[in-house]
């Protein structure tokens, strides 16, 4: 964890100088390189991933521009003044907080973190944690605009993940061990004024989850071009299985959570409740928060809460779903 | 990462936004409500890696001064760094300087400018194994006034397959779409309909009968007469129009429904 100071690392040559080659071997090469990808199966391919990107982005940037603005101008004390001084309580108080707070899931790792420092019972950071980036209102809304003419599945999305969060808080209070986590400081993120902080912070939380974003593009894409449609079909279906395919795939693609409706809805073969599984589990558990929350809390932390939260969010989708979706 | 190496992901990335937005390459992707949006977001990417890229400015000329001494070691140390064994890791997948995953970001940067994707035609169309949604009305409302009335290749299918083309008969109709080749001779008239973004489309076909094939991905406007045929109430059924009047056009603006 000790990190050698900002200025020597900032002073190694090395990316910035592959990126300025590359650049330049593109504009020079450009009109050669572009006869390399003429083949409508990269193209389409190519068009359904930049879609998914372009459509997603602003979102994203909402998302980090929000996220940045409560890490630098809300103070720390706030949160312990609003929350029940009861952990019973506090949990979903904390779960619901979840709604009117925005921030993607790459970003409500460290806020959590940061909360637990500032004192919260971690029960309640936890529930946080796992319903912030799944209800917040650009997720709503993204989901909203996603899923024209099904709001229901706006209101599926809200009940699922809530209850999958409150639950997975008590479960922390009754079973968790303070043991396993492991609380450390954001501080590279703190800059020399809540300007400077709200900059850093946004800009770091929009390259990481950008770059999750791509990851999960790239996939959808390559499903849509590569995978043949009668598979997936197939697939579909089924209707257990459906859903536990897309629950899986939802923890494989990584997709932030303020983008993550667009790939659902590109899935047009499979039934909304799987579609829902995949909007509940993806923004509480997926590889890139597997690793982060490793890395932030402690392996024990991660290899005991991820699994628990898959189950749970699988059951709740299952009966929200059938609830609200048939 | 570098911070000035971010600062460049984000201005590119800002800028390829709003270079497909302004040109409207972006109607290829999106629908076209995104417009203020992506000028938003594109435009505050642009601002946040500027003002990154002046902060890494600023601090390499201050560390300029202080560190003059020890710049030959530092340069050496670097020069082993690029593949990324070297660089120092919080645990959670980035080092201090920045999140490694960033790199990625470059990606749709390249395919904007490289591959330029054209807005979905034939291949996806031909990929796709239903005709069209259902339509969401049980029964078809009459059909525009006019001669010939104006419809969309979704609407077509619609009243054609769900309605057993009540609606179509007896009027002539005139519709815009791309030459799709069906792989049993002749072809389809296409048009993909986007409920969000190019990535949910879904094509809407129908065979066209007595002419002369066409290059895969020709646009076309046509009137026609519908006939009956190619199956009703099947969501992989594909109606059947008879051509009067077929002309090659460009690309529409919105190659969407």
């Amino acid at each position: 964890m000790t990190a050698p100071s900002e200025q020597r690392q900032g002073y190694r040559p090395g990316s910035l100088e592959i990126l300025a080659v590359g650049l330049v071997v593109l504009i020079v090469g450009q009109r050669w390189l572009v006869g390399l990808f003429d083949d409508p199966a990269l193209q389409t391919g190519a068009t359904i991933f930049v879609s998914i990107v372009v459509q997603a982005l602003p979102f994203l940037v909402l998302g980090v521009v929000l996220s940045g603005a409560i890490a630098a101008f809300v103070p720390a004390s706030f949160w312990k003044k609003a929350l029940p001084k009861n952990p019973v309580l506090a949990v979903p108080v904390a779960g619901a907080a979840g709604a009117v707070l925005p921030g993607c899931e790459c970003a409500s790792v460290p806020v959590a973190n940061g909360l637990m420092s500032r004192g919260v019972a971690p029960a309640a950071a936890l529930a946080f944690l796992l319903s912030a980036p799944a209800i917040n209102p650009i997720v709503l809304a993204s989901t909203f605009v996603a899923f024209p003419g099904e709001p229901m599945m706006v209101v599926a999305r809200f009940i699922a993940s809530l209850a999958t969060a409150v639950i997975m808080g008590w479960l922390w209070l009754r079973f968790g061990k303070a043991k396993w986590l492991r609380i450390g400081p954001r501080d590279h993120l703190v800059g020399a004024n809540p300007w400077h902080t709200f900059r850093l912070t946004a800009t770091h939380d929009f390259l990481h989850a950008g770059g999750f974003l791509v990851i999960g593009g790239l996939f959808a894409a390559a499903l849509n071009v590569l995978v043949p449609q009668q598979w997936l079909s197939a697939v579909a279906d089924q209707p257990i299985l459906s859903v536990l395919v897309l629950a899986g795939l939802a923890v494989l693609l990584s997709i932030c959570s303020e983008a993550d409706a667009f790939v659902a809805a590109s899935l047009t073969e499979f039934s909304l409740t799987a579609k829902l599984a995949f909007l509940v589990v993806g923004p509480m558990v997926d590889l890139k928060l597997i690793s982060l929350q490793a890395g932030t809390f402690s392996t024990k932390f991660a290899t005991r809460f991820a699994p628990t939260t898959f189950v749970l969010a699988v059951i709740f989708s299952l009966l929200v779903g059938w609830w609200l979706l048939t | 990462m570098r911070r000035d190496v971010q600062a460049i992901v984000l201005i590119l990335v800002g800028g390829a936004i709003l270079r497909i937005t302004i040109g409207d390459t972006y109607l290829n992707y999106v629908k076209e409500v995104m417009k203020p949006w992506l000028l938003l977001s594109g435009g505050a990417l642009v601002v946040l890696g500027v003002l990154a890229l002046i902060d890494s400015l600023r601090k390499g000329r201050a560390a300029d001064d202080e560190e003059t001494p020890h710049d030959g070691p530092h340069e050496h140390a670097g020069a082993q760094g690029h593949d990324g064994a070297h660089e120092d890791d919080d645990g959670h997948g980035h080092g201090h300087g920045g999140p490694r995953a960033a790199w990625l970001l470059l990606l749709p940067v390249l395919a904007i400018f490289l591959i330029a994707p054209p807005a979905l035609g034939a291949y996806a169309a031909a990929r796709d194994v239903a005709n069209s949604a259902p339509p969401q009305a049980a029964k078809a409302p009459p059909l525009p006034p006019g001669d010939p009335a104006q419809v969309t290749v979704a609407e077509y299918v619609g009243r054609a397959v769900w309605d057993d083309g009540l609606t179509l008969e007896g009027r002539t109709v005139e519709m815009t779409g791309f030459v799709t080749p069906d792989p049993e001779g002749g072809w389809w008239i296409t048009r993909m309909a986007v409920a969000c973004c190019a990535a949910d489309a879904i094509a809407s076909k129908v065979k066209v009968l007595n002419t002369p094939d066409l290059p895969a991905d020709t646009w076309v406007t046509m009137t026609g007469r519908w006939v009956p045929g190619g199956g009703t109430k099947n969501d992989t059924a594909i109606p059947l129009i008879e051509v009067i009047d077929l002309v090659e056009v460009p690309q529409p603006k919105n190659p969407y429904e």
